[in-house]
């Protein structure tokens, strides 16, 4: 007999149905009883804004009450009136920019021509970024354009970034860049 | 019908892979090296650590290009052939409650081979050990009154989940609706299996193994033999 896979489903479909009847059949309840612990049970939940894109899907970050509060779990927040609790592969990825091993915990600085990277203190790495961005900052400052209008600004820098900030750090940010004078400020989520 | 069930709807899925990636997050599950093959599916295929995969299929059908995307998953069996396969509780049972399908460690000293054979939708993956790992329901989130992690993060209301009853009635009502702009809309095994997926195309544009009926292979002899001789193994076992 040639037994197709739709044919065998319907098979045993019907000697599953001649069990039922027959009522015979031994308990396997102790290994399918499932006693499951959900892994958030005892979370502290903090809501959270998404920080990929313009749309800014709610969600939650479960962490750990006990033990050294990491984060467990992040999920959509359902109570969010743009999501509902729904979220895109990178916000259901969200759990990685906290948990996770490839994530640098130390400023890295590699110097110019240089083919590695070094770890440096956090005090050196931003007194160096002030020191360069002052320069270059102080170097293209341009108070007025060709035509001898106004316009204070700096076209030696620019900024692009951040994908890993929210919308207020965002705007903080921004604020910033443009009291330097910057003009050419870009985010990944418009590009 | 009692238990638990899935209704897929792909035309709504738009390919975000959010439920590929909330899978992965919720079972911890580890990424994979990926390469660009020219096609935004990725990882290529399902794997001992990706249970959900959103498969992408470009097709022209009378003469216009057709994007098709299918996430994939395990059917989870109403009469599961996997299970019938391992012959064996302690390796792969039921859940009573919901009808999940749910796999364990003691997958490995099963005939592994066998138990992927067996699978009329080519679901099971084995790791190195030999155990096999597939689509779990969410066993523990669904146990514990939430819904799969897949159909959680669903931005569209492609994933649905809920009573078998329940997704019955919203898969038939769909279908209605998609079949008087989509004629070749169609539910796929409604009534073998919990994870029902409603697409507009020819399920095989989809995918090779998107419907069983379609599947171009026969079961194993040994698999046969098992599913036949299985009400008298179950009635000397009560005994």
């Amino acid at each position: 007999m040639k037994v197709t896979r739709r044919k065998f489903m319907q098979i045993s479909g019907a000697s599953a149905a001649g069990l039922a009847v027959s009522g015979l059949g031994f308990d396997l309840s102790p290994v399918r009883s499932h006693a499951q612990m959900l892994k958030t049970k005892h979370a502290k939940e903090t809501t959270t804004i998404c920080c990929y894109c313009a749309v800014g899907c709610g969600a939650i970050v479960q962490t750990d009450m006990k033990g050294d509060g990491r984060v467990i779990n992040i999920e959509g927040d359902p109570d969010h009136v743009i999501n509902r609790g729904s979220l895109c592969s990178k916000g259901a990825a969200l759990f990685q920019l906290g948990e996770n091993e490839n994530r640098l915990l130390e400023p890295m600085y590699r110097a110019p021509k240089a083919k590695k990277w070094k770890q440096v203190s956090w005090d050196w790495a931003l007194t160096q970024i002030a020191k360069r961005v002052k320069k270059t900052r102080d170097a293209t400052f341009a108070r007025k354009n060709d035509k001898g209008q106004v316009v204070n600004r700096t076209t030696g820098i620019v900024s692009v970034g951040s994908a890993a900030l929210d919308n207020e750090e965002c705007w903080i940010y921004q604020a910033l860049m443009r009291a330097l004078g910057l003009v050419y400020i870009e985010h990944q989520a418009r590009i | 019908m009692p238990g638990k069930s899935f209704f897929i709807d792909t035309s709504l899925c738009m390919a975000c892979r959010g439920c590929q990636v909330a899978c992965k997050q919720w079972n911890g599950l580890p990424a994979e090296k990926t390469v660009n093959r020219g096609t935004y599916q990725n990882p290529a295929d399902l794997s001992f650590k990706t249970y959900k995969l959103v498969r992408f299929e470009e097709v022209v059908v009378d003469g216009k290009l057709k994007w098709l995307f299918f996430p994939d998953q395990c059917r989870h069996c109403i009469d599961a052939p996997c299970e019938m396969a391992a012959d064996d509780p302690r390796a792969i049972y039921q859940d009573r409650a919901t009808g999940a399908v749910i796999y364990t460690g003691n997958t490995k000293k099963l005939d592994t081979e066998d138990v992927i054979d067996s699978c009329p939708y080519n679901i099971p993956r084995a790791a190195k050990d030999g155990s096999l790992a597939k689509c779990n329901m969410c066993i523990g989130r669904v146990k514990n009154g939430l819904s799969p992690a897949c159909v959680k993060t669903c931005p569209t209301g492609a994933m649905n989940f809920g009573s078998r009853q329940e997704m019955l009635e919203m898969a038939k009502k769909r279908l209605g609706k998609v079949k008087k702009t989509h004629r070749k809309a169609k539910l796929l095994n409604p009534d073998d299996v919990r994870v029902i997926y409603l697409v507009t195309e020819d399920p095989d544009l989809y995918h090779k193994f998107a419907v069983a009926s379609n599947s171009a292979f026969d079961i194993s002899r040994a698999v046969a033999l098992k599913r036949l001789i299985r009400p008298l193994t179950r009635l000397t076992a009560s005994m």
